[in-house]
This record gives C-alpha cells, structure tokens and sequence, in this order.
C-alpha cells in the first residue's frame, strides 16, 4: 500500500500544505502591516480628535466628533498670540491647549525644506563625481580615499557635535540654515559616495571605455552614460538625503536657537515641553511633518527602476 | 591613414609587468591580430592603443605624432568589445549614432551612416529595440555598426566573438574578413584563439607574459615557429614534441630518439651540421605524417595505435612512441583499430627542432 500511495504523492499538487503555507504568510503579512501601520493610523486619526476624546477609554480609532481644530490652529490661528493667561481660559474637556509656538510650525517647515532641497542638490552636485571617480578611475590613494570616506560613517553624530559646534562657531553661522545645511553635509555625502560608488563599480568597466572610444570626455561619460543608468540609485539617494535632513534632531538643537533657523522636528519637539501639552495638536503638527517626505516619496518611487542595466554586456 | 608604431613600450601595474620591451610597426591598413593566453598583455597593448591605458615606459606613434597621452576621444579610433558594452539606456539607433553625435556630425550624415552601416550588418529592423531586447549575435552586430559608422583610423576589436556560439563566430569571422576588405582601415584585433587569428590576420603578433614572442604572416607563424611556445599555441591538436639529439648520419644530419631516427632535410642538415650529439627537441605537427604513403628513408615512425578518433574528416590517431604518447592527423581512407601497429610516413621538410633549454627554434631562430 504504502508504495502505491508514495508512487502517485507527487502527482497532484499537495492541496493542504500549500494553503497553510499561503495561511501562514498572509498571517505574518497582515501582523507586520498592523505593527508598521497602526501607529501611524493613529497619529492620523487622533489628530482630527479633540483633547477630550484622545484621552477616552478604549481609545477611538474612528474619532466620533472629528475636528479640524488642531489644522486650523496651524494653518490660520498661527498670528493669535497664546498666553498662559488665555490657555487657562480654555475647557480643558474640550482641549484647545494650542501652544504658544503653535505660529511656529509653518516657518519651521519651510526651514526644513530649503535645507533638506539644498542638502538633497549639493549631495548629487558633490557625490556623483566623486562616486564616479572612485569608481571607474584608478589613481593613487583611491582605495584609501573610500576608506576613509567609509570610516567618517562610523562615527556617531553625537561625537561629531563639539568640533562641528566649534566650526560652526567661527564660521559666525549657528543659528542659521547654513550651520544645518554644512553639517548634515558632511553626514550625508559619505553615504551618498558609498551607495554610488557600489552602483558604478557594478556598471561594466567596458562601458567606460566604449564611451570615451565614442568621443567623451570623463565628464561626459560620467553624465551621458553612467547618470541615466544611475537613476534608481540617484532615486535612493535623493529620498535618503531628503529624509535625514527632514527628521534631523541632535545637530539642529544645537546650532539654532530662534525660529529664524528652527527646523520642524525642534519645534514639534518644543511643544512637548510648553506649559500645557496638547498631544492632539502634536499629532496634527506630527501629520503635517509627514506630508512633504511622502510627496517627495511617491514622485520619486517610479524612477526606483530595476533591471535597467540589462543587456548592456553579456550577462 | 593610420601607421601605428610602438617604440620600447611599457606598461605596468605596480610591480607587475603587463607589456615589457614593446616595438612594434602596424602598417596602415593592415589587419594585425594580438595573439597570446589570457594574461599575456594583448589587450593591454590594445588598451594603449585606445588611450584607454597610460604607458609606463615607450612611445606609441600615430603616423607621424606621438600619441602617449592623448585622450581616446580625440585619437581616430574605434572599438569593439568582447562584452558588446552597448549602452544599455539607448535604442540601437542611438547606440550607433552616439560616437558620431559626440562628433557633433549634422543629423542627416548620422542618419545616413547609421542606416547604410545597419542594412551591411542586416540590422535595420532592430534599430528601434534597446539592447536587452537583442540576441547575443545581433548585440555584436550593432557594436560593429557602432565602430564601423565612424570610420575610424584604427579599427580596434578585443576578444568581438567569444561571447558568440560556435556556429556564429565562424560566419561573423568571415563578415569582419569582409569589412576590413571594404572599409580599407587598419584592424588591431586580440583574440586568443589561434584560429580566428590564422583566418583573420595580415601579420599575427604572438604574445606570451608581456612579451612578443614572434611577429609574422599567418604562414610564418605556423610553418616557422620561433620556439616551442609559438609551435604548440598554434595547431590544434598541438604539436607533439619528442626529446633526442641530433646524429650525423650518411654525409646528413638526423634526429634519434631511442629506436627513431627521423633524417633532416638539406636546409636543416646544412644549418645544424658539425652538430653531433646535441641535446634537442623535435617537433611534429599531427598532419605531418601520412599513413598511406611508403616512407622515404630516414622517414618513418613505428607506433602503437592506442585509440582512434574520427572527427568526421579525418581522424586522429592516439600512439604510444618511444614511451611518449602523442597524436597524429591521418585520412579516413584506411581504418586503424585499437592496439594495431602502424608505421606513419614524416614529411621530412616539415619537422620542428628546438633546443630544451632555450626553447628556441634550433631551425628558425636566425633572426632573434
């Protein structure tokens, strides 16, 4: 019996193994998305809630009397001036406790961007050819010049703060963009050579040549040939560098201190130590922040092309 | 227009010499193939040629100029690729007009070039695909259109048809015979399969280490090898070599080994006579020897038949001489079977001899 049933084992698809396995799988997929996505859920659903309803027991996924209070108190209620004296005024059931740098958020975002933009353009502007240079130019020092690029990574920032709070100092820059735009810099940059470095090593070394063969100078063949294979790299980079600059904490709470300078994660932060705390606004000033890393996301997802390379050289 | 002359060039990488002593004359229009195993500096000096490798030590003319370190886009050279390197974000189109784009030609020249140099390599109904979309022997076509649109000065080719399956790279070779027929430019090809190079090549340069080991026709380089390294990379199967010495014998020279004794002919005889007893190595190729022809005197060779190999239009036979096994090249016409005893008649004016501690031609070496 036993080697009739083993002789036609295989000949059907095993039904019942492959449902658990897909079972399993959709399992562990929607308790990874539930991990990844709640949180987020609620920031975005505790931000149309009032103070009132935030703190309610169970909490209220679906608020029941949403309100747009909390934008408001960002988008338009930015020039009324809060005091201590007009927070005390307010019902604390109903919430209303807009904070004091409420006006704050919107400069500080705008802050933000121009930095990450301009961290985001001298990033490309600086690490591409340095990228494409170590790559696929061999000259004396090349390899150490990776890898002390490489060791610059390994510091953390934390270490970096005096010296660069000392540079920052006699340049006469703290408490300008400028201090933030050098400084996340020298954080990015290595990153940004390391990631192009590895892509171009991967393009083949023939193609180098074919293309000065075809007439182009090093430059050229850098930006006719090697940047339009590039793209999904140049892509990571852009959202990398974007990101950091955006979410940057430690270095910006040290070389601002005025909102002439502030950038958006200092002043969210900022509201947490006011006199009273909303944590209904947080999470709208928290949504807010989100939006601009997603435009920039979702624009640049669809240059995240793989396999472009292929058939560029027998495989 | 384009003479190539290499003047004591060298290249090296570190400590580790790629190209040592290099003087070389490529005269224009003619097709040179670089010849040599892996590793032997063929495309190195390929590479120099294109600009594409500094020297270390040397000159490289171009015609009248000295080109040591001008650039490959403003040397009048074009290359083809063993991996095709076409670029792969580009249409075949694209890809062939590129190198004339960069040269700024107007856009009805480039079109006209690309659409000529497409319907010669019977690629015109590909110009609109991208390269992944090509089969391995219509990617090297459009390498070659994209070399041959420009036409060059200096057509280079580094290893174009080893990518290509069997079959293909024999009727690519005779394509590539025909575009340097037509196109009337000098060829500097590298391979490393000695056939390509025999079908292809005006004049075959052998390299070995860095080193030159011997510039000829393709006749020269396989009728009059220098040393031992040039006889057995050429001819497939190689040359056999048998150890002996030489022997004065009936007013002529002669080659013993053991019970074999092969008679020189006149040239040989009268350039290693006074010779007697010396140490030597004899080279054979395995078609010079004939198994239906009655040996002349001093020509024949008493073997055992270890195996047969027919290769359809021959067939190989697999002796055991004189304790060596080696291999013959023999018609069809007579049947040999495993274990039988053959006698084979040499073609006396053929033999190789080489001295075993030089390794050098005993025969051809006159001219260094």
């Amino acid at each position: 019996m036993s080697t009739v049933s083993n002789t036609h084992r295989y000949r059907e698809r095993p039904r019942l193994p492959d449902l658990a396995r897909k079972l399993v799988i959709f399992c562990a997929s929607v308790i990874l998305l539930v991990y990844v996505l709640a949180p987020f859920a609620w920031l975005v659903s505790s931000s149309f809630q009032t103070e009132a309803e935030i703190v309610s027991v169970p909490p209220h996924w679906i608020p029941h009397e949403p309100t747009l209070e909390n934008f408001e108190a960002i988008f338009f209620y930015g020039e009324e001036e809060v005091t201590y004296e007009s927070r005390t005024q307010a019902d604390p059931a109903s919430g209303g406790y807009i904070p004091s740098t409420a006006k704050d958020l919107l400069p500080a975002m705008w802050n933000s961007f121009q930095v990450a933009v301009a961290v985001v353009i001298l990033n490309l502007l600086v690490g591409v050819p340095a990228a494409y240079a170590m790559a696929k130019i061999r000259f004396r020092g090349r390899n150490a010049s990776i890898y002390t690029i490489l060791t610059t990574r390994v510091i953390p920032d934390i270490a970096l703060v005096v010296p660069f709070f000392l540079v920052i100092k006699n340049l006469g820059l703290l408490d300008s963009l400028g201090s933030l735009i050098l400084t996340y810099l020298a954080v990015t940059v290595p990153f940004t050579v390391f990631i192009l470095v590895s892509y171009f090593e991967s393009l083949p070394d023939d193609l180098d040549k074919a293309a000065r063969i075809d007439g182009c100078s090093r430059f050229q063949t850098m930006t006719r040939v090697f940047l339009p294979l590039a793209v999904p790299s140049l892509v990571a980079v852009v959202l990398f560098t974007f990101l950091t600059s955006w979410n940057e904490f430690l270095l910006a709470l040290m070389f601002t201190q005025t909102p002439a300078a502030q950038t958006l994660p200092i002043v969210v932060a900022s509201f947490t130590s006011d006199f009273t705390i909303s944590f209904s606004f947080i999470n709208a000033a928290g949504v807010v922040a989100v939006i601009p890393p997603v435009i920039v996301a979702i624009m640049f997802e669809r240059y995240i092309v793989s396999g472009l390379t292929a058939g560029a050289v027998k495989g | 227009m384009a003479q190539i002359r290499f003047e004591n060039v060298a290249k090296y990488y570190g400590s580790v010499l790629a190209v040592d002593k290099l003087n070389l004359e490529i005269r224009d229009k003619e097709f040179v193939v670089l010849l040599g195993p892996s590793g032997c500096g063929k495309t190195t000096t390929l590479n120099m040629i294109a600009g594409l490798e500094e020297l270390s030590e040397g000159d490289i003319w171009f015609d009248e100029d000295i080109v040591n370190f001008m650039p490959p886009h403003k040397r009048d050279v074009a290359m083809v690729f063993q991996s095709y390197a076409l670029y792969p974000h580009k249409s075949v189109y694209e890809n062939i007009a590129f190198g004339l784009a960069m040269r700024k030609y107007p856009k009805a020249e480039i079109d006209k070039r690309v659409r000529d140099a497409a319907a010669r390599l019977h690629i015109d109904h590909l110009l609109d695909r991208r390269p992944n979309q090509l089969s391995g022997g219509q990617r090297q076509r459009v390498a070659l259109g994209r070399a041959m649109v420009r036409q060059p000065a200096v057509f280079l080719m580094d290893e174009p048809l080893s990518n290509l399956d069997a079959a293909l790279r024999v009727s690519m070779r005779a394509e590539i015979k025909d575009l340097h027929q037509t196109m009337q430019t000098t060829f500097v090809y590298v391979t490393h399969d000695q056939a390509e190079a025999l079908t292809l090549a005006d004049r075959i340069v052998v390299m070995k280490d860095g080193i030159v080991q011997q510039v000829g026709t393709p006749d020269e380089i396989y009728e009059q090898p220098r040393n031992m390294f040039v006889a057995s990379f050429l001819g497939n199967p190689p040359i056999n070599y048998l150890e002996g010495e030489l022997i004065a014998s009936g007013g002529r020279m002669a080659f013993r080994r053991d019970g074999l004794t092969l008679s020189l002919n006149d040239d040989a005889s009268a350039k290693l006579s006074g010779q007697d007893g010396r140490k030597a190595i004899l080279g054979i190729r395995p078609e010079d020897v004939d198994d239906r022809a009655t040996p002349a005197e001093g020509g024949a060779i008493d073997g055992h038949v270890n195996f047969v190999m027919p290769i359809g239009s021959d067939q190989f036979l697999n002796m055991k001489l004189e304790g060596k096994e080696l291999f013959f090249r023999v018609g069809k016409e007579t049947r040999h079977g495993n274990g039988e005893e053959v006698t084979l008649a040499a073609n006396l004016d053929r033999l190789h001899l080489f001295d075993p501690e030089t390794q050098k031609s005993l025969l051809w070496d006159q001219g260094g």
